[in-house]
């Protein structure tokens, strides 16, 4: 049990409850905010320093095999990023796929403190479990993939609601996944016939069925099972010039499907950057036609209100892609031509997640060109709550440069600056250069903390720094009065890549980068209850797929209590509405 | 008398991990193993043979029995004290047992390895110049129309996976004898070689030159030669046809490959061939990993140190470098000095150089049976038999992690391998305070 605290003089945001920038007291007992605690608690006066919700990152590849194949292949990525041991901390390595502890250890630092592996191949589900024993200092929630998976074709061509929203029931409960991710339907699939199916309309080889369908249908069986987190998309057609048009023929879509219980947003549209590629009027699709579509996709957004999406903001230097996606990974593979990794058993039965390392390049027009986007983007969105930062880490820069990410949405001064020696398609295929708007620290606290809280349905204790939240909090060492951050972009960066203060459920787990090891603070899952007749039918249908098409046994496919029970923080939902 | 049948239970012998299992246990006792290869059936029906009976400190030449404590204290008396360990094995237990190995090398400031490294160390080397396209076993049998092992004899060392794996129907291939062919490609015709459809006899230590033409001939280039490695060009050209024309094909390697001149180099070849393939049709491949869990000691090793394998931690980071920190190395440079293996044999395995070491330093050796390590160890600590005897979880060699289940229980006092590292990790913690 964690000493009673109280924090006072910070100089709060907390947007979920509409503060900005009052100075005010947080205490904390029990692993909670609470209004007050008694005289003998533990009291840090912060002197007007920054204090905000832990953050909270909604995608980013921490653990699982995709990771593992990754830090497995890639020793020159760890060695110039050594991490010695600490009286409380364990030894390790970063940079771009650092080991678990020090993944941890880093975003501790950062002041972050739920992280979200946003793409889990179920039935390696064991493996991410065990992974998360070693991932230290974090709440964190597993998406599994639903979206080249033979039993959700099968229920999609069937028009078997029931049985897909069954399927994905039985999924999270019995791997202990937080949400549905999607990832390229049926894209993946067709790859493993040796088609590279990237039309949305296209036919998925020998089931009738297209992408947009699939898409469709989960989306639907996401809202029909009322998941707390929406339906977190990567499109068909990722990482090609021109994809704008597609991602938001894919976006338009799903606009007919109405939210569980009215709620207005039923898509979080995951690493933007990738997909709102336009290319120049009247040219074609070569990279050399590149221009931002970032400012299109906003407007689209902005009139659109069914969907959410996070930046997946490129920050140049090494990066290491990866994704189950793994025809886009051979694509880009074919592009580099240096190392590239398919692991196929990832999405059973067919599909591929790959790995591609690479180095984002500002003096290279398709790399400068993709940066503006994300910015272009999130500084025309009106509403900040539905655009989230992150850098889909690994996969356009380690989660470690998000103080860089915030520096050039809150610092005109510091994107030109960037800008400035950067390939000329940075200023004319992206009318980056002539925004001025500068986000402010509320806008920072909503996209880092609220809002990804919101979006995944966790913001009951996450995000916020009400009466009744979990303890985590963040506290920057800057009295915001008294410095022009916006002038001063370095001194966002300094900020916010070192917390003064990081607390987590009550604990203080780093001060001044010094960090303590606390172990894993637990992993969010939810668990759909079905009515017992859907149960019963669910389980008889996917033994039978599961013991044809799988290589291994229906009955070994769920991760065994001993390696949850420990870790995991069950939410029941009540899903017994979904007719059998 | 107590009767019980165990199903679905996996198989803790090789890297197939085959988790069809059937076993019944009468009176805490394995009777029989249904659907087991004959190896299966020897693992589980005797596991109870080979067993010391209690842990052991070697004084002056002789094992005397003594309590775990005792033994642990020694263990960790010779830790503390060791200027070099050396943290060997982990392919034959479960993964739990690594994360306290690792933490025993980090605190002692040793190195930490497995037996992948004179196994498999290659193909991860290989896979580190190239990255993997990785096969996985299902998609094998649904869609591969041609199979090729290389180096590798999966009739004698994988029984079953020609059967479960490479002869059986899938979704897409409905009649394996017409649909898929299998090629075997080895310097001698091995069993596996006998019952292939296609034999690819090649001469000893050419693999390099045979996969390198392969892939020269697939590119386009003209080879002004007859033949390589005792295949002709006009040979290989036909196979390359056949690579290129197929829908899904698959390499099997074993250490055929990994382990004959040319090693990472080797893997390497195959790794770009295998690449330069997938601009025709769908190619990918698998190593035959041997011991149960050496494809699991890679990933834990991979996520708690950021490395595959040869991990040193002297300098209080792990560092990475096979030649310098794998096991047979350090040893036969006379560099460890004190070992503590854990679930392997070494003393069975390691070529002389290393063995001379072996025998002028503390061994500190933890397995469930007696083996060749134990006669040279000076502290001997039985354990239970995980996936027997205790649980834990394993890697296939596709990377498809499975539960291992407890299905009798150990001899008395005989703890999980997980439960005496951690209590000499405890104890080490303590002392070097």
């Amino acid at each position: 049990m964690s000493k009673d605290t109280i924090l006072t003089n910070g100089r709060v945001y907390d947007p979920m409850h509409g503060i900005e920038g009052e100075v005010m007291d947080i205490c904390m007992s029990d692993g909670k905010i609470v209004e007050k605690v008694n005289g003998s608690a533990k009291k840090i006066d912060l002197k007007r320093r920054l204090v905000m919700a832990g953050g909270v990152d909604m995608h980013s590849h921490i653990v699982g095999s995709k990771v593992g194949f990754g830090r497995a292949m890639c020793p020159e990525d760890h060695r110039k990023d050594p991490v010695p041991k600490t009286k409380y901390t364990r030894g390790g390595v970063g940079y771009t796929m650092p080991n678990s502890y020090v993944i941890g250890y880093r975003y501790s630092a950062m002041g972050y403190t739920t992280v979200i592996e946003p793409a889990l191949p179920a039935l390696k589900g064991l493996g991410s479990w065990e992974e998360m024993e070693d991932l230290p200092n974090l709440n964190s929630g597993l998406l599994p993939l639903f979206c080249n998976s033979m039993i959700t074709f099968d229920y999609v061509k069937r028009r078997d609601l029931s049985g897909l929203a069954a399927f994905i029931a039985w999924t999270l409960r019995s791997v202990g996944g937080l949400g549905v991710k999607v990832v390229n339907p049926g894209g993946t699939y067709a790859w493993a016939h040796g088609v590279d199916l990237r039309d949305p309309n296209g036919e998925v080889p020998g089931w009738g069925i297209t992408p947009k369908e699939i898409m469709h249908y989960l989306c639907e069986a996401t809202e029909a099972l009322g998941l707390p987190h929406v339906m977190h998309y990567h499109p068909n057609n990722l990482g090609r010039v021109g994809n704008v048009e597609t991602t938001i023929e894919q976006l338009d879509s799903i606009r007919d499907i109405k939210g569980y219980h009215g709620r207005k947003h039923i898509c979080h549209l995951t690493h933007m950057s990738f997909e709102a590629l336009s290319s120049v009027e009247g040219a074609g699709t070569d990279w050399a036609d590149i221009e931002s579509g970032g400012l299109k996709f906003a407007k689209y957004m902005n009139k659109n209100k069914h969907f959410t999406a996070d930046m997946g903001q490129i920050t140049f230097g090494p990066a290491t892609t990866m994704t189950g996606d793994g025809p886009f990974e051979f694509y880009l593979y074919q592009l580099t031509h240096g190392k590239w990794t398919n692991i196929n058993v990832d999405v059973e039965l067919p599909g591929g997640a790959g790995i591609v390392p690479y180095t984002y390049n500002p003096k290279a027009a398709g790399n400068s060109v993709q940066w503006t986007i994300p910015l272009e983007f999130a500084l025309n969105v009106d509403d900040v709550w539905r655009c989230i930062v992150s850098t889909d880490h690994p996969n356009a820069g380690p989660f470690t440069k998000y103080p860089l990410v915030f520096s050039w949405l809150m610092s005109k001064k510091q994107r030109d600056i960037w800008m400035e020696d950067m390939h000329k398609f940075a200023h004319e295929r992206s009318i980056l250069s002539t925004i001025e708007r500068e986000w402010s620290l509320n806008e920072l606290a909503i996209s880092t903390r609220a809002a990804p809280a919101k979006i995944l349905g966790i913001e009951k204790s996450k995000g916020h720094l009400g009466v009744g939240a979990d303890a985590d909090v963040a506290v920057y060492d800057v009295d915001v009065t008294k410095v022009d951050l916006a002038k001063n972009p370095e001194k966002i960066i300094k900020t916010f890549s070192t917390s003064y203060l990081t607390f987590l459920g009550g604990k203080q787990v780093s001060k001044k980068g010094n960090v303590k090891d606390t172990g894993n603070e637990g992993v969010m899952t939810v668990h759909p209850q079905l009515n017992e007749d859907l149960w019963k039918r669910i389980n008889k249908e996917l033994e039978k797929k599961m013991n044809a098409w799988y290589s291994h046994s229906f009955y070994n496919y769920p991760v065994p209590e001993r390696y949850r029970a420990h870790l995991e923080k069950k939410v029941k939902i009540d899903s017994t509405s979904v007719a059998a | 008398m107590t009767e019980e049948i165990h199903e679905h239970i996996t198989c803790v012998f090789c890297g197939c991990l085959c988790d069809d299992i059937q076993l019944k246990v009468q009176d805490n006792k394995i009777v029989d193993n249904k659907n087991g290869c004959a190896i299966s059936k020897a693992k589980f029906l005797h596991h109870t043979e080979d067993r010391p009976a209690a842990p052991t400190i070697r004084e002056n030449g002789t094992a005397k029995e003594v309590t775990l404590d005792a033994a642990i204290s020694k263990a960790v008396d010779l830790i503390a004290n060791s200027k070099r360990l050396l943290v060997y094995g982990l392919s034959s237990t479960e993964n739990d047992a690594h994360r306290e190995a690792y933490k025993i090398a980090e605190a002692a400031g040793g190195v930490v390895d497995n037996t992948s490294s004179v196994c498999h160390g290659p193909t991860i080397m290989g896979a580190q110049e190239s990255g993997e396209p990785a096969a996985a076993l299902a998609e094998v049998r649904h869609r591969s129309d041609l199979v090729i092992y290389w180096g590798s004899n999966p009739q004698f060392a994988h029984p079953r996976h020609m059967n479960l794996h490479t002869r059986a129907a899938g979704e897409y291939i409905k009649d394996p004898k017409k649909e898929r062919k299998i090629w075997v490609v080895d310097i001698r015709k091995t069993i596996s070689a006998g019952i292939a459809d296609k034999y690819i006899r090649i001469s000893p230590g050419s693999d390099l030159e045979v996969l390198s033409a392969i892939r020269a001939v697939l590119r386009g280039k003209a080879l002004d030669i007859a033949e390589v490695g005792g295949v002709t060009i006009k040979e290989i050209a036909d196979l390359v046809e056949r690579m290129k024309s197929v829908k899904y094909g698959v390499l099997f390697f074993g250490l055929g490959l990994t382990q004959s001149k040319g090693r990472y180099h080797n893997i390497d070849a195959a790794i770009r061939l295998i690449q330069d393939l997938n601009a025709y049709t769908k190619w990918s491949m698998m190593p035959m990993r041997g011991h149960y869990n050496v494809a699991g000691a890679n990933k834990t090793s991979t996520w708690q140190t950021g490395y595959p394998y040869a991990v040193d931690y002297s300098r209080s980071y792990p560092r990475y470098q096979p030649g310098e920190f794998t096991a047979v190395d350090l040893l036969a440079r006379g560099e460890a000095d004190v070992l503590l293996n854990i679930a392997a044999d070494p003393a069975a395995h390691f070529p002389r150089a290393a063995l001379q070491r072996m025998g002028k330093i503390p061994i500190i050796n933890i397995d469930p049976k007696q083996n060749m390590t134990s006669l040279l160890a000076t502290v001997n600590i039985p354990t239970a038999i995980a996936g027997i005897e205790c649980d834990g979880a394993a890697v296939r060699m596709d990377g498809l992690p499975l539960y291992l289940k407890k299905v009798v229980e150990p001899p008395e006092n005989f703890l999980p391998d997980r439960d005496v590292l951690r209590m000499i990790y405890d104890e080490l913690r303590r002392v070097m305070k």
